[in-house]
């Protein structure tokens, strides 16, 4: 017991130190969506491996189970609830303005009811995911080491359509959060298109003449 | 130069022998802390001088060569030959052992200085110094090496003011080549401008070009201020000052909403960290005072407020010059001088009770906060009770959780207190049991920074660590009742155990301090890699260290949870003391830790997310 190896540690330094490692991690990859994809690490996960599944818009429904497990496996090495909560939230039609998963059976309703245990549900991809994923194996992406180093996941998704517009995001983080509605397709093509050909249109004209407001899921 | 005077000068040389045999014998260590006590004794003199009323700008520069030059504005060392010694008072105090003005109540009727070594043992442990005299219009200079004379005390020039100006090359033999730190000399000297309101210091940073500059017209009430500056306020600072039988006096004190007391002591420029007799003459005469102006103008009902209700929310700086102090205490400073205690008893109960009738809207202010804090005691008080009488019931004084090791003597024994019933089955079937304990906690513990008294004592999981450790809580505090002498906090190695981390430490800071301060608090480390190579396993505590092992042919696990290794895994991994790192959490500066558990942990998320901002790029471990 005599030749212990211990090392001084200030606690000044531990608590910066522990308390950036939080923060940082969950600012940038757990509660705040990547511009580019409008997807928080979770939601990223589960569409990859959903599609490395094979489970497209015009293939049968699975098993939303499966999807977790895989997701746990693979990906994402935390509670399984967290998992299938998120699962569940991007199939339910009154969470989404676009829905990224197509599910069958009892995904919860507006009014509060619970969605079903995820040994009942049975999940897809649905159309509008495969526009997210689109060319992923054409080297579009970056990709990095899953939390074993046995895999590879992409950073970021494709995208062909701007989704954190479409869908929109809230999250807290620690010391910021977020909060964006979700918006009309056709309203954010039309303004894509006129940004492409007038790319110095102004933010204000481009809400004046394209994108009225928000366009939530429930019509409000 | 006759014999008489070289005769002399073997036995001054003697007494500095004997410094540089036993260094640590006069600046305490020979390790960072004792190089930069070197600078401190220089710098002591030139505020004696500023203290007397003689010197109003210090300058500190450490040059681009290493050595570091202290520069001041007061009268100048005396320069004419001392009538005992036969040489200038300049090699008096540069090569005599407790020689100089402050030794003797002619000169300065208070000094600083901790170990009033004086500036020769700093002369002793320098490589060489060489010191400036500005006097009598002109400049003076001698210079040194390993603390003797090198050249005699020669006129250089002329000079337009006076002062002393002092450059010296630590000598690398004794501090095995340590270098200044910018970041420690900073503090100190912020600390000392505050506490000598008027004084003008600058510390200039040759080699790196770093300045600052601290000067503060209003002394301590700038430095409550500075303390405060995250938390919101409920008055502006209130300050007064006094002087009885030689004793000067200044105490700032300003209340806030948040729920942590700071009180910190000063006694001639020193910072009394264990408190001492100034601070119980602060104390008693706080509750005297606050309880008398609240039975005549605030009580409805027969309340009684204790020192905990008054200090609940409590910023305050005291800081006292006193002629001869006398320092105890294991690191030498809480002030023991008895008197001390009536005089600022006296001064604080005149002053503080003018200020609260001339000012009855704040006095108002601050009784009710107190109140609040009584309420919010009995409240506790009760909870503590039910945690007392709960525990009788379960037959045993121990949580239900807890998996207690069968010794008897807290000296060997340790509690883990881990993340979660699937680590803490890992480190139940893994631990020795004779000595270590496990206590398992249910998720993230309840934030202390941001939450009273009883509110805490209400938290499950925050009983359960209290009733295991076993010495109580804030004042009921006793460390030698603690049942463990290691409260080994062993979270998972991925950001999620790091919050835990912060959460426990905060809790640990705020209500068991002591804990901390005598040592007790460890971090566990666990791997973060498992690695496979030929048939070999290797762990791996670092991303570093596990790509120098990894290459062709390896499998590497990544531990997410202590829960992922098997029973002997962590055993032999992090637990086993004969293998195992631990780090042992102490705390350097208490006004920064304070500051810092503000940010981080309080109610102000503004401050928090600037916090993060600016040191956003200094992120260890990224997760996602």
């Amino acid at each position: 017991m005599t030749s212990e190896n211990i090392i001084v540690r200030p606690l000044e330094e531990e608590m910066k130190t522990s308390y950036l490692d939080y923060s940082m991690s969950v600012i940038v990859g757990r509660a705040l969506p990547d511009v580019r994809d409008g997807l928080k690490p979770v939601h990223r996960r589960i569409l990859y491996a959903m599609k490395e599944m094979g489970l497209h818009h015009n293939k049968p429904h699975r098993k939303s189970a499966r999807v977790v497990g895989e997701v746990l496996g693979k990906f994402h090495p935390h509670g399984d609830t967290a998992v299938y909560d998120a699962l569940v939230r991007m199939a339910q039609t009154f969470s989404m303005r676009y829905p990224l998963i197509d599910g069958h059976g009892n995904f919860g309703s507006i009014d509060g009811d619970a969605p079903a245990a995820m040994r009942y549900t049975e999940v897809r991809l649905s159309k509008i995911s495969e526009e997210l994923l689109k060319d992923l194996d054409k080297d579009t992406v970056d990709w990095r080491d899953n939390f074993d180093g046995t895999l590879k996941e992409p950073v970021v998704l494709p995208s062909l359509i701007p989704n954190l517009l479409l869908n929109g995001s809230s999250g807290i983080a620690v010391g910021m959060a977020t909060d964006i509605p979700p918006h009309n397709l056709n309203e954010v093509v039309d303004a894509i298109i006129a940004t492409i050909e007038n790319p110095d249109i102004s933010i204000d004209e481009i809400f004046a003449k394209y994108i009225k407001g928000p366009d939530f899921p429930t019509g409000v | 130069m006759t014999e008489e005077y070289n005769v002399d000068k073997i036995k001054v040389l003697e007494g500095l022998e004997a410094v540089r045999k036993r260094p640590a014998m006069y600046i305490g260590s020979t390790d960072e802390k004792g190089l930069h006590h070197l600078v401190e004794e220089v710098i002591d003199n030139s505020v004696d001088e500023a203290l007397a009323g003689y010197c109003d700008r210090i300058e500190v520069t450490i040059n681009e060569d290493g050595s570091i030059t202290v520069d001041d504005n007061g009268r100048g060392i005396p320069v004419d030959v001392h009538k005992d010694y036969g040489i200038s008072g300049v090699e008096v105090v540069m090569t005599k052992l407790h020689a100089g003005g402050k030794f003797d109540k002619g000169a300065y009727k208070v000094a600083g200085g901790l170990h009033g070594v004086g500036v020769s043992v700093v002369n002793a442990l320098s490589k060489w110094l060489e010191v400036e005299v500005r006097r009598n219009g002109k400049i003076y200079k001698q210079r040194y090496e390993r603390g003797k004379p090198i050249t005699p005390l020669e006129i250089v020039g002329e000079a337009k003011d006076t002062g002393t100006k002092v450059t010296f090359y630590p000598d690398d033999e004794i501090f095995g080549g340590k270098t200044f730190d910018y970041h420690i000399l900073k503090k100190r000297l912020q600390e000392i401008a505050f506490l000598n309101k008027g004084l003008k210091i600058r510390l200039v940073d040759k080699r790196t070009g770093k300045e600052d500059a601290f000067y503060y017209e209003g002394g301590i009430i700038e430095f409550v201020k500075y303390i405060n500056k995250n938390k919101n306020p409920l008055h502006d600072v209130i300050y007064f000052e006094g002087e009885k039988d030689g004793v000067h006096v200044e105490v700032a004190l300003q209340y806030t909403d948040g729920y942590a007391e700071n009180v910190f002591t000063f006694v001639n420029n020193i910072h009394t960290k264990e408190g001492g007799t100034h601070l119980s003459g602060f104390k008693s005469a706080l509750t005297r005072v606050l309880n008398e102006y609240g039975r005549k103008n605030v009580f409805k009902n027969n309340e009684a407020l204790e020192g905990e209700d008054v200090r609940e929310g409590l910023t305050a700086i005291i800081s006292c010059k006193v002629p001869n102090p006398q320092f105890e205490g294991q690191t030498k400073t809480k002030l023991g001088n008895s008197e001390v205690k009536g005089i600022v008893e006296t001064i604080m109960y005149e002053k503080l009770s003018t200020y609260l009738e001339e000012n009855p809207s704040v006095a108002r202010k601050i009784i009710e906060r107190a109140l609040q804090a009584a309420k919010a005691r009995e409240a506790a008080r009760k909870a503590r009770e039910l945690v007392r009488r709960k525990s009788y019931l379960e037959s045993t004084s121990l949580p239900g959780k807890l998996a207690d090791c069968t010794s008897n003597e807290p000296e060997k024994c340790e509690l883990f207190i881990v993340e979660g019933d699937s680590a803490g089955g890992s480190a139940k079937q893994g631990r020795d049991r004779r000595y270590q304990a496990i206590l398992p906690l249910k998720g993230k513990i309840l934030n202390v920074e941001k939450a009273s008294f009883d509110k805490i004592l209400e938290n499950d999981e925050i009983r359960a660590i209290i009733s295991s450790i076993g010495t109580g809580i804030g004042d009921d505090f006793d460390i030698r009742k603690a049942n463990y002498h290691k409260i080994i906090i062993m979270t998972d190695a991925d950001v999620d155990g790091a919050h835990i981390r912060t959460l426990l430490l905060t809790f640990f800071f705020r209500y068991m301090r002591p804990l901390i301060e005598n040592g007790y608090v460890y971090i566990a480390q666990p791997p973060l890699y498992r690695i496979k190579k030929g048939g070999k396993e290797y762990y791996a505590y670092s991303d570093e260290e596990m790509k120098r092992i990894a290459g062709d042919g390896t499998t590497i696990q990544r531990y997410k949870g202590l829960g992922e290794m098997n029973p002997e895994q962590l055993w032999e991994t992090t637990m086993n003391p004969a293998k195992r790192i631990l780090k042992k959490v102490e705390i350097e500066d208490a006004i920064e830790a304070d500051e810092l558990f503000t940010i981080l942990m309080g109610k102000n998320v503004e401050e928090r997310r600037k916090f993060i901002r600016e040191h956003a790029k200094e992120v260890v471990n990224l997760d996602v």
